[in-house]
């Protein structure tokens, strides 16, 4: 695996411009988006994106970051991995998916392991129960917790820009740098 | 297309909110309500508050009454439009009169739009327009004499007559020397109308529209609205914005309105329901 970069982005597709309204409702997760995606010009950028919506989302936010078309491979043939997937929908009675008193916990869980660059709890986390919290990146996640696990690489540095639900579902921007592959 | 009224231009196809200020003491809406000079100005100060591009003055109300002479006339509007000028350089200035002897005075003072309400009376308004280099509106009344009330009006087509006159009197004024660009027609309802004229004007303002000219709609709070529902003039807001969104949804680019802030509301729900709009906000099903 030569992968060096790990990027986390919503599959939210509030962020696509043909849904767009005058006025932008996530200035700042667009623009934590942007400074995520800026340094990646010039890698090669595979994509790991939840089924649903996650390509279309991760395709327009690397143009919108100047960043060239992604590749389909992701953990071999790529630079970078962008992972584009969410939390859960499902945080309040307002919420897309009405409230779920796990969803919370689900949340938290995954944050934290993007803040501080721990791959073996997104690497245990329970799919089915994330897709009853409506947490569109419960499957890419868990899958980007796996790979980096058996590639045996450490995080060198973990950076979560954002995380906010402003909606009901919970947002993050996060990056990683991966350690060398001692394997 | 490109709409130029004077000293402003408006590069695209947004529609544009003209709100009335009557310096009269019996107008049919207002009744008086800024025939006061400082009243009128507090009004022209809220309607650009709410978003109006035009402002249209007027010193002579539609309906017969008291004779109103040009020197009358001026005495109500030129220093007011003056005024105005001063205080709201990006606000466009309409004043509404038939007189060319008005029509100068005003644009010597600033004004940007000639809103000649009874459709070319005065042949030599348009001669005023083009000597100044301002926009003018052509409007359709059927013939009438200012200042009349329709009776038994009839017409064999009424669109079709509309559309002949103001286009007509359209390329008469770009003849004269009006620019193109500062032309705009308008069908004028209830003038020289019966209620099932303005009606059918109403429902057919897509063939004014498909003429190429802009198009000025003046539906407010009009007979027309009040005996269409049986309601009188403090009544008919309802019925005015009904009246207003079929107009959009043909695709008219000027309103004369009194009630700012509910027309454009009006206006924008239909753009966005046309495609031509997008919302202001978007997030539902979205998040």
């Amino acid at each position: 695996m030569r992968v060096t970069r790990v990027v986390v982005l919503p599959a939210a597709p509030v962020l696509l411009p043909e849904h767009a309204g005058l006025t932008d409702p996530v200035p700042d997760l667009r623009t934590a988006a942007r400074t995520a995606l800026a340094p990646l010009a010039g890698h090669a950028v595979g994509l790991l994106a939840e089924p649903r919506w996650g390509e279309r989302v991760g395709r327009h936010l690397l143009a919108d970051a100047g960043v060239s078309a992604p590749g389909t491979g992701t953990w071999r043939e790529a630079d970078v991995v962008v992972v584009v997937g969410d939390g859960s929908a499902r945080r309040g009675e307002k919420a897309p998916g009405h409230l779920d008193p796990r969803a919370h916990g689900w949340d938290e869980r995954v944050e934290h392991a993007l803040a501080h660059g721990d791959p073996a709890t997104l690497a245990a986390l329970d799919v089915q129960e994330g897709d009853e919290l409506l947490a569109a990146g419960a499957g890419v996640l868990r899958e980007l917790g796996t790979a980096v696990v058996a590639a045996g690489r450490e995080v060198a540095r973990a950076d979560l820009s954002y995380a906010a639900d402003p909606f009901g579902v919970r947002y993050w921007v996060a990056s990683w740098d991966l350690g060398p592959d001692v394997s | 297309m490109t709409l130029r009224l004077g000293r402003h231009t408006f590069a695209d196809d947004r529609p544009l909110m003209m709100a009335i200020v009557n310096r009269t003491p019996d107008s049919f809406y207002d009744q008086g309500a800024t025939w006061a000079e400082e009243r009128a100005f507090e009004r022209v100060h809220e309607v650009v508050e709410q978003g109006a591009e035009i402002v249209d003055i007027g010193g002579i109300k539609a309906a017969p009454g008291v004779e109103i002479d040009a020197a009358e006339e001026k005495d109500r509007v030129v220093s007011f439009v003056a005024r105005v000028r001063e205080a709201y350089p990006d606000v466009v200035i309409s004043v509404d009169t038939w007189r060319a002897e008005v029509g100068e005075a005003v644009c010597a003072v600033g004004a940007d739009l000639l809103n000649d309400a009874w459709g070319g009376h005065d042949p030599a308004l348009a001669e005023v327009a083009a000597r100044h280099d301002v926009a003018l509106v052509c409007t359709h009344v059927g013939g009438v004499a200012p200042r009349t009330r329709p009776h038994r009006v009839d017409y064999d087509d009424v669109v079709a007559d509309a559309i002949g006159h103001t286009v007509g009197e359209a390329e008469r004024a770009v003849a004269l020397g009006v620019a193109r660009e500062s032309v705009v027609i308008d069908p004028a309802h209830d003038f020289g109308k019966a209620t099932r004229h303005s009606l059918e004007v109403t429902r057919r303002l897509d063939e004014m529209v498909a003429t190429g000219w802009p198009v000025l709609v003046s539906l407010s709070n009009k007979d027309f609205v009040g005996e269409t529902l049986d309601l009188p003039v403090g009544e008919r807001l309802t019925g005015t914005l009904a009246a207003t969104a079929v107009c959009a949804w043909h695709g008219a680019r000027i309103y004369r309105v009194h009630q700012v802030a509910e027309t454009r509301q009006v206006v924008d729900m239909v753009r966005s329901i046309l495609g031509d709009r997008p919302p202001a906000r978007a997030v539902r099903g979205l998040a």
